[in-house]
C-alpha cells in the first residue's frame, strides 16, 4: 500500500503550479520532496489533503482513490498532515489540542456525546490519557494546561506534530516540519521521523533544507516551477546539474 | 424576606427564559457559526406552542415538544443556505429570517393572530418548570461541550483548515450545533408562550436579538458560565438603578461597547483567563524554584 500521485496538475487561470506531478510514497520510508522556494511543494500537499481542488491527474491511498475527497474524509482515509505555517488552536490548552487529534477514533454515538452517558464520559478519559501520554513522549507534560497560543515556536510545531500522531496515521505529510529550528531540535525530530517510519508509517517530508532531507531520505522528487526535475536517491539527485541549476542559479551551475 | 424574594421572582423567571435563549445563541458561535438566528426560532417555537394549545386544544407538554421539533426542523432547513455562507453573511442572512418569521406572523393573521398577537394561553409555566429547564439546559450545554462534539466545534471555530485535516466534517459539526441552537430557542420560545399568557410579534424582533447577544457577548462565548454571568447582569442592572430601566436599549449598548474595548472576550471568560494564567504562573515558579532547593541541600 502506498500514497500515489498519477499526473497531478494544478491549475490557477493560466498559473501552472503543479505540472503532472507524479509521486508514490511508500509505508515504512521517509520519501523527501525539495525544491526551491515556490517550487510548488506546498500546493502538492493541499492537494493530497484536499484543501486545494486539484486540477487534473489521480491520488490514491493503497486502491482507495482520494482525488476529490473532502479533506475530513482523507483524514479518515488515514492521512495527516503539518502547516508550514504553524496552525494551532490558540484559545485551548496545549492538552486540548492534542485531544483535538483524536476525533477520528472518537467512536461513541452522537446523542450519547449530547447528553454525556456514560460510554461518552468513558471515551474523553480515555483519549485523555492517551495525550497525556502523547504530550510525556515528547517532554512537554509540564506544559499540558498552558494555553498553546502562548507557547514558543519550536513547542509549538512540536505540539502540531502531537496532534497530527493522535489521528494515528498511515501516511503523514510534514510540510518544512523543522524551519526555524536550531540543529540539535532539527536532529531530535529526524530521530523521531526514523522512528515513524520503522514503525511502518509512511511519511512524505517536505522541505528546502537538502542536507536534512538528504540525512534521512532514501528517496527524494525534485520540485522546480511546478515540475518534477529529477528522482532518486539524494546523493545522485542532488549532484545532477538540473537540480544545482535550480538551486544555485543557471550560470554557475 | 420571603416578600422581598417574591418580589423579585417575575425578575427571576425573565432571567431562566432569557438564559435559554442565550444559550442558543452561544452554542452556535461556539462552532463558529456566525448565526443570529436565534430570536427567529424562538418565535417559531413560541407560535407552534401557542397556536397548538390556544387553536388546537394540545395539552402543553406535547406543544413544548413540538415547539422544540419545529425549532430544530426549521433550523434545520435554514443550515443548508448557511453553510456555504461565512462570518458576516450568515449574520445577514439570520438577520433576513428573523425579519421573514416576523412579517409572517403579523401577515398570517388568521393563524397567528396578527400584529393583535395570540392570546388566552393559559399560563401552565411557573419558576419551578423554569428552574428544571435553566438546569437541564446547563447540563446539556456542559455535557456537548466536555465530549467529541464540544472539541470538533471549538476546533472548526478556531480553525476549520485544521479541523478538517484532523477528520472533523466542518459541515456535519456545524448544523448539529445549529439544530440543537433551534431546539433550544423553540423549547425557550414556548416555555416564554406558556409563561406569559399572550404572545405578540414585535417580541421576537430586532431589540431582543440585540439583548441575546449581548448577554453572551457581554457574559463570555468560551465558558459555560459566561450566559448566566451576561443575562443576570443585563438583566438585574436596570433593576438596581431604576431610571436606567428606561433606557435598557442604550445602556445594553454602553456597555457593550465598553466590553468589547476593555474585555473583548467577555466577563467571565477574561476573568476565567486570568486566574488560569495567575495559577500557572504560580506553577511555573515553584517548579522553577524546586530544582534550586534540592541542588541546596
Amino acid at each position: 500500500m502506498s500514497l500515489t500521485l498519477n499526473n497531478v496538475s494544478k491549475r490557477f487561470g493560466g498559473v501552472v503550479a503543479s505540472d503532472s506531478v507524479n509521486i508514490t510514497v511508500p509505508k515504512g520510508k521517509i520519501t523527501g520532496l525539495i525544491g526551491p522556494n515556490g517550487a510548488g511543494k506546498t500546493t502538492i500537499v493541499n492537494m493530497i489533503t484536499g484543501m486545494l481542488a486539484v486540477s487534473d491527474g489521480q491520488i490514491t491511498v493503497g486502491d482507495r482513490d482520494i482525488t476529490h475527497s473532502f479533506a475530513d474524509e482523507i483524514c479518515r482515509a488515514g492521512l495527516a498532515r503539518t502547516f508550514q505555517n504553524i496552525r494551532i488552536l490558540p484559545d485551548n490548552s496545549v492538552l486540548e489540542n492534542i485531544l483535538i487529534g483524536f476525533h477520528r477514533h472518537e467512536e461513541c454515538s452522537t446523542l450519547a456525546a449530547m447528553l454525556g452517558l456514560p460510554a461518552a464520559r468513558r471515551e474523553s478519559g480515555k483519549i485523555r490519557e492517551m495525550a497525556i501520554a502523547m504530550l510525556r513522549r515528547f517532554g512537554m507534560s509540564a506544559l499540558a494546561d498552558f494555553p498553546a497560543g502562548g507557547l514558543s515556536y519550536g513547542h509549538q510545531r512540536k505540539l502540531e506534530m502531537m496532534r497530527a500522531l493522535a489521528s494515528e496515521p498511515e501516511f503523514m505529510l510534514l510540510d518544512e516540519p523543522v524551519a526555524g529550528m536550531n540543529d540539535v531540535e532539527s536532529d531530535s525530530l529526524a530521530e523521531l521521523f526514523r522512528e515513524l517510519a520503522s514503525t511502518g508509517m509512511g511519511v512524505l517530508l517536505i522541505e528546502h533544507n537538502i542536507r536534512f532531507v538528504s540525512k534521512l531520505c532514501e528517496h527524494v522528487y525534485v520540485l522546480d516551477g511546478g515540475r518534477l526535475i529529477a528522482e532518486g536517491a539524494p546523493g545522485v539527485v542532488l549532484r545532477d546539474p538540473e537540480v544545482m541549476a535550480a538551486y544555485i542559479g543557471g550560470e554557475h551551475a | 424576606m420571603t416578600n422581598v424574594l417574591l418580589g423579585y421572582q417575575p425578575l427571576f423567571d425573565l432571567f431562566l427564559l432569557h438564559l435559554g435563549m442565550a444559550y442558543s445563541q452561544w452554542l452556535v458561535l461556539r462552532a463558529g457559526v456566525f448565526s443570529l438566528a436565534t430570536v427567529g426560532l424562538a418565535a417559531v417555537g413560541a407560535y407552534t406552542g401557542g397556536i397548538l394549545v390556544v387553536t388546537l386544544g394540545f395539552p402543553a407538554p406535547v406543544a413544548l415538544l413540538a415547539a422544540a421539533l419545529a425549532g430544530g426542523i426549521v433550523a434545520l432547513g435554514l443550515s443548508v443556505p448557511l453553510a456555504r455562507l461565512r462570518g458576516v453573511y450568515q449574520a445577514i442572512a439570520t438577520v433576513a429570517f428573523i425579519q421573514i418569521v416576523l412579517s409572517l406572523n403579523i401577515y398570517a393573521a388568521g393563524l397567528t393572530g396578527g400584529p393583535q398577537g395570540l392570546n388566552g394561553i393559559p399560563k401552565t409555566v411557573g419558576t419551578l418548570t423554569l428552574l428544571i429547564a435553566g438546569i437541564l439546559t446547563v447540563y446539556l450545554m456542559y455535557a456537548i461541550m466536555s465530549s467529541r462534539l464540544g472539541r470538533a466545534f471549538d476546533a472548526i471555530r478556531q480553525n476549520e483548515a485544521v479541523a478538517a485535516s484532523l477528520g472533523v466534517s466542518i459541515v456535519r459539526h456545524q448544523t448539529l450545533a445549529f439544530v440543537i441552537s433551534g431546539a433550544l430557542a423553540g423549547t425557550y420560545g414556548a416555555l416564554e408562550a406558556f409563561h406569559s399568557y399572550a404572545l405578540a410579534p414585535s417580541q421576537f424582533a430586532f431589540p431582543f436579538l440585540i439583548a441575546v447577544l449581548s448577554y453572551v457577548v457581554l457574559g463570555g462565548r468560551n465558558t459555560i458560565i459566561g450566559p448566566i454571568i451576561g443575562t443576570a447582569i443585563l438583566l438585574i442592572l436596570p433593576e438596581i438603578a431604576r431610571p436606567l430601566a428606561e433606557a435598557r436599549m442604550l445602556v445594553y449598548g454602553l456597555l457593550l461597547i465598553l466590553v468589547i474595548n476593555y474585555l473583548p472576550r467577555g466577563i467571565a471568560d477574561t476573568l476565567i483567563e486570568r486566574a488560569r494564567a495567575r495559577r500557572l504562573s504560580a506553577r511555573l515558579a515553584k517548579s522553577d524554584t524546586a530544582p534550586t532547593t534540592a541542588a541546596r541541600s
